[in-house]
């Protein structure tokens, strides 16, 4: 659906994009997580044919954004970060307006019918102007779901929502996502974690790494880490040695008030771990795997990667 | 339906949501109005009643009120960032330009057409050269399509609506005033040149004195299809930026 070849962007001296590299599958959610100035942006913007790319080609739905951009517009539905709303019409009126615009058949009907689905036909009738901001965010979801396009790109869709609202978008996103082709971007990793089959993390114009969540973690824990905490009557230094003398340990550090133990290998050291406690006599209270979050393999993709530092001078 | 018929209706309903544009039209009507009535004292049986005097008011009340018209158009797209879903839809970027300034001109159309009854008085009053106040009145709407052209170009290219309106009225004043070039510089050729610009010579001097020239018209609506184009490469420049 989505065919993405060495897409580069630059604005002037500044590369914001270089060397892009990705597809989506048909009904697939693919999940567009990077810091902010990441490139998140600039990428959608080049799907949905608001801006050409400087070097590099995007397909979407079959067609070129560059030489045939009015079909691949025709294909995509478009939430950009700013919810574009116009505050002096009705929520009926705007989704009315656009769907006029997309040449959408039966269109009355149709904006009806997506009104409901995003659970904003109670309140057709009102001014946009009037309505809370997860409101606005769910008439701008409206407006890119009227023409019931193949994909659908939104820019942050879960922004400056209430808890509450975040999960019902969320719970949107996943159920478009059975019938559509969902390209969004997020810098919340959780939320990437719950709804997208796929990850894409960005960083500084590159991408750093594409998998499913799961696999991103196995990928990025191998060497299992260990958090142990034995009771206070144990000396420190005394449980460091000890413990770094246990086979296939490569390093015991101190942390909070336990230790975390990493094994060299993928071997599992909890027994051997904790019969060496045992029979040192100190009180064993805990002993559990450090599960690595989607925050941490962020984290350790976005900040030391070599290519970072070679292009450290962008913008972050 | 094309889309920029679309695009025209929101633009000419979004005029009377707004309260901006009913002051406009109230303070164009009062000052006309005023006009007219006073205009009837003075003549008052002694000269025969002229159905145009209050049109080359509204001419001149057009330079101030056009950029009021016409800031919003664009510029306030712009900042609302509603101009990247626009340009993210399966519509041409002269769709976008045309019919909203299609919307400006129909509403300047609607004002103007207000103005009608002073000639329904005029006429009631006394007979006077209808032929003229037609004339008058065909030029007005020309040169108002321009004016409200110049206003849509300065509203693309800011974000500032307030910005997009000082641009225009300066621009419009340039414009109108260019054919007095002529008393200030001492240079034939330069003074005809600001002249053939100029939006007064080419209404005062011609539709105003009841002249429907073919010059006059091809000049108004050459202006416009100028103006709208470039506006369109302006829009259009975003995608570049």
């Amino acid at each position: 659906m989505i065919q993405v070849e060495h897409l580069t962007k630059r604005y002037g001296g500044f590369t914001a994009l270089s060397d892009v590299n990705f597809n989506a599958e048909p009904g697939e959610i693919l999940g567009f997580l990077g810091p902010n100035g990441a490139g998140k942006t600039t990428t959608m913007r080049i799907l949905t044919g608001y801006m050409p790319p400087s070097e590099g080609t995007a397909h979407v739905a079959g067609f070129d954004v560059l030489k045939d951009s009015i079909d691949v517009r025709r294909h995509v539905g478009y939430l950009p970060e700013t919810v574009p709303l116009y505050p002096d019409m009705t929520v009926r009126g705007y989704v009315r307006y656009i769907a006029d615009l997309r040449s959408v058949p039966h269109a009355g009907d149709r904006v009806t019918e997506v009104l409901k689905t995003v659970g904003m036909y109670e309140r057709r009738e009102s001014l946009i102007r009037s309505i809370s901001k997860g409101m606005r965010q769910r008439v701008g979801l409206a407006q890119a779901l009227v023409h019931d396009p193949e994909v659908l790109i939104l820019d942050e869709p879960t922004i400056g929502l209430d808890p509450h609202q975040t999960l019902e978008v969320r719970d949107l996103v996943r159920d478009l996502g059975k019938s559509h082709t969902v390209l969004f971007s997020t810098h919340i990793l959780s939320e990437a974690e719950q709804v997208c089959d796929r990850v894409i993390i960005i960083d500084k114009g590159q991408i750093v790494a594409i998998d499913a969540p799961q696999t991103l973690r196995d990928r990025l824990q191998q060497g299992g880490r260990l958090f142990v905490r034995v009771a206070a009557q144990a000396e420190p230094k005394a449980v460091i040695k000890k413990l770094s003398g246990v086979a296939a340990v490569s390093s015991v550090e101190p942390f909070g008030d336990g230790y975390t133990i990493t094994a060299s290998a993928a071997a599992d050291i909890r027994a051997r771990l904790a019969s060496t406690i045992i029979s040192a006599g100190w009180d064993l209270l805990e002993l559990r795997p450090l599960a690595m979050s989607l925050e941490d393999i962020f984290l350790e993709l976005t900040t030391s990667t070599p290519q970072s530092s070679k292009e450290g001078k962008r913008r972050a | 339906m094309p889309k920029f018929l679309t695009i025209f209706r929101r633009e000419l309903a979004a005029y009377f949501t707004s309260p901006i544009a009913y002051l406009v039209a109230f303070a164009v009507l009062l000052l006309t109005g005023l006009i007219f009535n006073n205009d009837l004292a003075q003549r008052n049986g002694h000269q025969s009643t002229d159905g145009t005097i209050v049109l080359s008011w509204f001419a001149f009340f057009t330079l101030f009120f056009a950029p009021l018209i016409t800031m919003r158009l664009m510029a306030e797209e712009n900042r609302e960032g509603t101009i990247e879903l626009l340009m993210t839809l399966p519509v041409n970027d002269s769709d976008i330009v045309i019919g909203k300034f299609l919307g400006a001109w129909a509403y300047y159309t609607i004002i103007l057409a207000i103005t009608g009854i002073y000639q329904v008085i005029t006429v009631w009053l006394s007979p006077p050269d209808v032929g003229t106040i037609i004339a008058a009145y065909i030029g007005l709407w020309l040169y108002g399509g321009a004016a409200l052209a110049v206003g849509i170009l300065f509203s693309a290219i800011t974000e500032n609506q307030i910005v997009a309106g000082f641009l225009g009225l300066a621009a419009m004043l340039i414009l109108w005033l260019a054919d007095q070039v002529g008393t200030i510089v001492n240079n034939r050729t330069l003074a005809v040149l600001a002249r053939t610009f100029s939006f007064q010579s080419h209404y005062v001097y011609s539709f105003a004195l009841g002249l429907v020239r073919f010059d006059d018209i091809v000049f108004f609506v050459g202006v416009i299809a100028a103006l709208l184009f470039t506006t369109t490469r302006v829009v259009e420049s975003r995608r570049w930026r």
